[in-house]
């Protein structure tokens, strides 16, 4: 019976081709953008998580005034080595490094200057690594990292190795750069992070940058708690502690003590927000497709009164008309979903392509077997209820009327 | 036991009255009308004596306002309308003055189609249906669509239709009403030869006095009940 029905609706769907083709545009449409969208929030997140795998849970930061608010180098409010010694003694903290950072010039050769973050560093190596997990676990690729005694040396992100993407040609190693028109030899590069920002920053030792900006605060405290202690607790200890060191009242500090998992909270919250909002607007086009899908079956069902005064002449009991056009509005809903789903696919990954060609290897998407399923069922559902109030009536119509319908 | 009626369908008293407006309109009035077993009978009457409502009664396509309807003994005037469909599917074949095929399906297909309602199983439906459609003379047409078929072979397929579930009871509604006179001629000579060779019982409704005699028995219809000659 169902085979029956599936067959009959589907001969009816191929005799107005035309009709049931614009009926699943509208539903493709919906479906389309919601894959894409869906499928770049996925990709972000995994991106997420794979980047928290790689810095760890362990860390903990201080920053100037409210947090992540300001740009580095803007705040008149910095940290210093003795700031530094207070919050390495602290109990529970591992190890502590701190980095200057400030947006710099930096030319090559006779191409236009660009304007990264310059990012000074300790050249102890255990406390470079932990600046390293700070910008997911990146590793020097080529060439090696800074080491004690580099004044005007500097290692930089991983764009410089790409031509066109900061400068004209691409870096490499020994090439002199002017950072505000001093001159820098590079002497390693960074893997990639995948965000842009990051992946165009250029690293000197603590003593280059004071060199080059003449500053010798910090901008920024990093710390690995130890080992079974749980960081937001030391994050409160840290403040508490920090603020009576600085004779500051409660609620008054110039600093912001966060886990990392705060900033990664933070951080996966405004993007789910924004990926949330961009697909509500995208099923607010499904609804317009549920009312056409609707409007076409009441067309149809017009269309054919005398069709149904026939069959049920000849013995079709009401089920059998009502699951006719339920299906045939599924099958409508459920073959715009499938081209919708590949349509997505394909438009997520001319994305992702166009994300990578500007740096932004974070944005790439993920087709989760969830996604294609949810996206495959929706699809069906929003057809077959759309048609379910037009097909309810095709099934009650009187025989008799019904044949007399011309 | 209920003792075994000699009519196949029997409609007492029965009255149909539509609303038009605020006013009753009877289409029946106290209608009483029977069918035996193997019988041929033609019903005749002027338009606007309730034919066409009698002719629904018949075919329980429809049910009166009052009265009753029995359809081999078992009253059916109190059915829901999918018993009805699933009674009339198995018990009666339709020939409409219009042919009524659906468009959309080839002959086979039209003439599988009451047997897909009664349940029949695919290769069991397939074969009566090609069976019936060479019994008809249609047996290299079956996969034509009804647009692709002349009146005359569009009122045969009908025909194979109506004969797809074994019915009792064919109700030929005005058959020849759409065809010339020669294949009306055609049309006229299934129907006596359903009759005679295979027992059906057969139910016509004509205005052609011509076509009436070729009933056994002609039964007229005026205002809304049946007239005694």
């Amino acid at each position: 019976m169902i085979k029956d029905i599936l067959k009959y609706s589907l001969s009816n769907l191929w005799n107005r081709k035309l009709r049931s083709f614009l009926t699943m545009l509208s539903i493709l449409i919906g479906i389309t953008a919601i894959f894409a969208l869906i499928s770049f929030g996925q990709g972000l997140n995994s991106w997420i998580d794979g980047f928290a795998q790689e810095m760890g849970t362990d860390k903990v930061f201080i920053m100037p005034g409210g947090g992540l608010s300001n740009a580095p180098g803007t705040s008149n409010i910095k940290f210093n080595e003795e700031d530094l010694d207070f919050i390495r003694k602290i109990k529970g903290v591992d190890e502590a490094t701190a980095m200057m950072a400030i947006s710099g010039k930096v030319g090559y050769k006779d191409y236009r200057d660009v304007y990264p973050f310059i990012i000074g560093l300790s050249t102890e190596s255990n406390e470079m690594r932990l600046i390293e997990e700070m910008f997911g676990g990146i590793g020097i690729m080529e060439g090696r990292g800074l080491k004690k005694g580099d004044v005007l040396k500097a290692t930089a992100g991983y764009s410089y190795t790409v031509p066109n993407r900061l400068f004209k040609r691409e870096l490499s190693i020994g090439s002199k750069v002017a950072i505000n028109d001093v001159e820098v030899e590079i002497v390693g590069f960074y893997e990639e992070v995948g965000s842009p920002t990051d992946d165009a920053q250029l690293y000197l030792s603590q003593e280059g940058f004071e060199e080059i900006f003449d500053i010798e605060e910090f901008e920024y405290i990093y710390m690995r708690v130890a080992p079974g202690e749980d960081p937001s607790m030391i994050a409160d200890r840290i403040k508490e502690k920090f603020r009576k060191y600085k004779g500051q009242k409660e609620g008054e500090e110039d600093f912001t003590v966060q886990t990392f998992e705060d900033i990664l909270e933070t951080f996966t919250s405004i993007l789910l927000v924004l990926n949330g909002v961009l697909v509500i607007i995208a099923l607010i086009s499904v609804v317009v497709a549920a009312v056409n899908i609707m409007n076409t079956m009441y067309t149809s069902i017009l269309e054919r009164t005398k069709e149904i005064g026939v069959m049920k002449s000849i013995g079709a009991r009401n089920e059998f008309i009502l699951l006719v056009f339920v299906t045939e509005s599924g099958v409508l809903g459920f073959l715009g979903g499938l081209i919708g789903v590949i349509l997505g696919a394909g438009f997520a990954k001319i994305g992702g392509m166009a994300a990578s060609a500007f740096g932004l290897t974070m944005i790439q998407p993920d087709f989760p077997c969830w996604l294609i399923a949810g996206c495959l069922i929706f699809a069906f559902l929003v057809g077959s209820l759309s048609g379910l109030i037009p097909a309810i009536q095709a099934s009650k119509l009187n025989p008799v009327d019904a044949l007399r319908y011309e | 036991m209920v003792k075994r009626d000699k009519h196949i369908i029997r409609i007492v008293e029965a009255w149909k009255t539509y609303k038009m407006g605020d006013v009753d309109v009877h289409a029946l009035r106290g209608m009483n009308f029977e069918v035996e077993y193997g019988e041929f009978v033609a019903i005749m009457g002027p338009s606007g004596s309730g034919k066409s409502t009698a002719v629904n009664m018949v075919g329980c396509l429809d049910v009166p306002t009052k009265g009753d309807i029995y359809l081999e003994g078992k009253n059916i005037s109190t059915l829901s309308e999918s018993q009805l469909a699933q009674i009339r599917g198995k018990k009666i074949g339709f020939i409409f003055q219009q042919f009524n095929l659906i468009s959309t399906l080839t002959a086979k297909r039209n003439v599988t189609l009451p047997m897909v309602f009664q349940g029949v199983g695919y290769r069991k439906r397939v074969r009566r249906a090609e069976k019936l459609l060479k019994m008809v003379g249609l047996g290299e047409r079956m996969q034509h669509k009804p647009t692709e078929l002349s009146g005359g072979q569009q009122q045969r397929v009908a025909i194979a239709r109506a004969l797809a579930n074994d019915p009792d009871v064919i109700l030929a509604d005005e058959p020849t009403g759409n065809l010339d006179s020669k294949t009306g001629k055609e049309m006229m000579d299934f129907l006596c030869n359903l009759h005679k060779k295979e027992k059906k019982t057969i139910v016509m409704v004509t205005h052609d006095p011509r076509l009436a005699k070729f009933a056994e028995r002609i039964a007229h219809l005026r205002d809304g009940s049946i007239v005694k000659r």
